[in-house]
């Protein structure tokens, strides 16, 4: 069981890696970028609420300032984009960081910690929405200008692949931290908060961490959205429409699992081109047909995906 | 049911269905080759109406255009649409675009809101694929300097600058009654731009600014706002917000009562909606807007109106605006006498085209931008929406200050 851990993660990774070698076709290539930014995003998400247990319904304000840390820097202070990329994680770390200790050190738990992550991706939008700095609703433009230190390539396949190695890196990551005394301490604050505490969890500071973590992956993938997609505004850096979408891949997957968020981010976007694909004609019928498999994925696999191929393996055994 | 399959029935079934699978063959032989045009809409989503719309446009001019013989540098090519959702958000108008360029189309046309034409037309720009903006107004569009990209309507600025104009224009006309102002608008990007102009512009032009109020894009409830605009009393109000917004708005001031001298919009997106003005024609009543509107002197443009609203829908500018790109479009790749995309492009920018059907004149590209777009003067009378100003394009005069 052990080796298979190992081994799914980095038979998915190499399987995905390679797509490029046998499509050439952008169309292809755009939606996985796409699913992966998610997927990114979800894994962010995945650490905070899949192995701590603090659900945040507001990850896009890490996505958003990630996005927006990224962006802004280059279009207003002409930092080069990759450092301006490391700039947006960082900021979406600090204000992870400022959140969650604003939010613990306040003891807010379970639907209160969740309302107020909420309410912080809400009032970023509108604060971004508004000021002048940040190209208020008019958004903010990054330049096109392709080039490899520029962070922009001619290929779509290079833009992949980057974004597949920090969803490998993010994986590998999560995987350690599964095994390590950190992640022992997270699972054990989501279990029992108050008898990690009386084991001698520092369960703020373990808090604290997490949500950093969790926060700066989730503004990597703000900061991969507007690189590839060039633009911004704050509806889609702070929309809520990237807190479902996050919560939505990690869950569908599997929330406390390593692969989970990528499986899927993967299978919610395959199953939106799959219906797009059936649905031909109409507009919005693929919409129905996708949130109809939705309920009964929702329905019939409550573990996820990783918890019902898992159960598969465990029958199959029997 | 496996009784029922013989050999003589399988020997039949299978003759025709090579029959049916090989015709189409020998069918599309005879036809000239069909020049693939893309059309991308927001379909589905928050601003589904507005794609649906711009598609009626795109597809009317198609059929006009392919009724009338086709491409014929191109041996009478038809046109053929390649449809794309664009679900009202930027990624999945990129998405739409690189399928399309998978597909092979020649060009692009549509868009509709700004976010989805600025990430759209980027997309086409890696493959030098014509990309034709059929509304979003947002400035930033055609200041990139992407070659492949046009936009035929105006932008942002100037219609802002045109509506101010014109205001100034009709107020003076009237003996200037109006003196105070009240600025209403939603916090997105084109009204809370607007209103920024709007402050800058309106004092130097001779007009008090009373008062500015800012509402979020959905409001379930414009009763605020009305009550403020009612302890103001300003002679004039300017909304910048959406159909739903807007709509409230109106029927507000109407239920209670308030009455300013003139509503004037810039861009709304009620004041020249035929859906507003047949729900509730009172509330509309004599609501003057500064928008894209087509040449109501033209007849191709009044029959295809006649047409849209004998099918049961309303009658909006961006049927005309798709309508009109699409009809540029088509032009172009008639005089490029071919379906390449770089051709095609250089035909755009060559463009002298005046068969459309918006109060424009020949257009002219300019860096993308075509430099007769214009914006009208347009205003609500008896449950139509006729156009006032500039007067050489206008059908109606304009009912100013509201009679009381």
């Amino acid at each position: 069981m052990i080796a298979l851990r190992t081994l799914c993660p980095l038979l998915v990774v190499a399987g995905l890696a390679l797509i490029p070698a046998f499509t050439s076709a952008n169309t292809t290539l755009n939606f996985l970028v796409f699913a992966l930014i998610v997927a990114l995003s979800a894994q962010g998400w995945n650490i905070l609420a899949g192995y701590g247990g603090q659900f945040s319904f507001g990850h896009a304000a890490f996505f958003g300032l990630g996005a927006y840390g990224t962006a802004l820097a280059q279009a207003r202070f002409g930092i080069n984009p990759w450092v301006a990329f490391a700039a947006g994680i960082g900021l979406a770390a600090l204000a992870g960081t400022v959140i969650g200790y604003l939010s613990f050190r306040a003891g807010l738990r379970g639907s209160y910690f969740t309302l107020v992550t909420l309410a912080f991706a809400e009032v970023f939008r509108i604060l971004f929405n508004a000021a002048s700095f940040t190209g208020g609703a008019a958004g903010v433009l990054v330049k096109l200008d392709v080039r490899p230190e520029n962070f922009q390539f001619a290929s779509r396949s290079v833009f992949y692949w980057v974004v597949l190695g920090i969803v490998a890196l993010v994986l590998l990551l999560t995987m350690r931290l599964e095994r390590s005394r950190f992640g022992a301490w997270l699972i054990a604050i989501r279990e029992n908060e108050a008898a990690a505490k009386a084991l001698g969890v520092d369960v703020l500071m373990v808090k604290l961490q997490a949500i950093a973590l969790s926060a700066a992956i989730t503004g990597a993938a703000g900061g991969l959205y507007v690189q590839y997609f060039l633009y911004l505004d704050a509806n889609i850096g702070f929309g809520p429409w990237i807190s479902v979408e996050t919560l939505m891949a990690a869950i569908i997957g599997g929330a406390g699992t390593a692969l989970g968020p990528v499986l899927g981010a993967l299978a919610l976007h395959g199953l939106g081109q799959l219906t797009k694909g059936i649905a031909g004609g109409t507009p919005g019928i693929d919409l129905v047909l996708f949130g109809a498999l939705l309920i009964l994925a929702v329905a019939f696999m409550r573990d996820g995906i990783i918890g019902r191929l898992r159960r598969l393996l465990v029958w199959g055994r029997r | 049911m496996t009784k029922l399959i013989n050999r003589r029935t399988l020997l039949a079934g299978s003759t025709m269905v090579a029959t049916t699978v090989a015709m189409p063959g020998i069918l599309r032989a005879a036809e000239p080759p069909t020049v693939k045009v893309g059309v991308i809409q927001p379909v589905t989503g928050a601003l589904a109406y507005d794609g649906q719309q711009g598609q009626i446009g795109a597809e009317a001019a198609i059929k006009a255009i392919n009724d009338a013989g086709g491409i014929k540098s191109l041996g009478g090519a038809k046109i053929e649409m390649v449809f794309g959702d664009a679900r009202s958000t930027p990624e999945g108008g990129t998405a739409e675009v690189e399928r399309m360029a998978a597909a092979e189309v020649s060009a692009i046309v549509g868009g509709f809101a700004s976010p989805i034409c600025l990430a759209a037309s980027q997309a086409a720009s890696r493959y030098d694929l014509p990309y034709l903006v059929d509304v979003g107004v947002a400035d930033s569009i055609i200041t990139r300097g992407l070659k492949n990209t046009f936009r035929f309507g105006p932008g942002f600025g100037i219609v802002a600058q045109t509506g101010l104009d014109n205001l100034v224009k009709i107020n003076d006309a009237a003996g200037k009654p109006a003196k105070t102002v009240v600025i209403v608008h939603e916090d997105g990007l084109f009204g809370a731009g607007l209103a920024k102009l709007l402050q800058a512009e309106l004092p130097k032009r001779g007009f008090e600014i009373l008062d500015t109020i800012a509402h979020p894009t959905p409001s379930r409830d414009m009763s605020n706002v009305a009550l403020q605009i009612k302890a103001k009393n300003p002679d004039l109000v300017i909304p910048s917000s959406y159909y739903g917004e807007m709509v409230l708005l109106m029927r507000t001031l109407q239920q209670q009562h308030i009455k300013p001298k003139g509503i004037y919009c810039i861009l709304n997106g009620a004041a020249s909606n035929f859906r507003f003005v047949k729900e509730f024609p009172d509330a509309a009543q004599y609501l003057m807007d500064c928008n894209h509107w087509h040449d109501p002197r033209k007849p191709v443009a009044e029959a295809l109106r006649k047409t849209v609203e004998a099918s049961g829908k309303f009658w909006t500018y961006n049927i005309p605006m798709n309508y009109s790109s699409m009809v540029i479009l088509a032009d172009a790749i008639e005089r490029a006498g071919s379906t390449d995309r770089l051709k095609i492009i250089e035909a755009l920018n060559s463009s002298t085209f005046a068969g459309h059907i918006m109060p424009y004149g020949p257009t002219k590209f300019v860096g993308g931008q075509n430099q007769g777009a214009a914006p009208v003067n347009t205003q609500v009378q008896a449950g139509d929406i006729k156009v006032i100003y500039p007067t050489d394009f206008a059908d109606a005069k304009v009912v100013y200050p509201y009679p009381a």
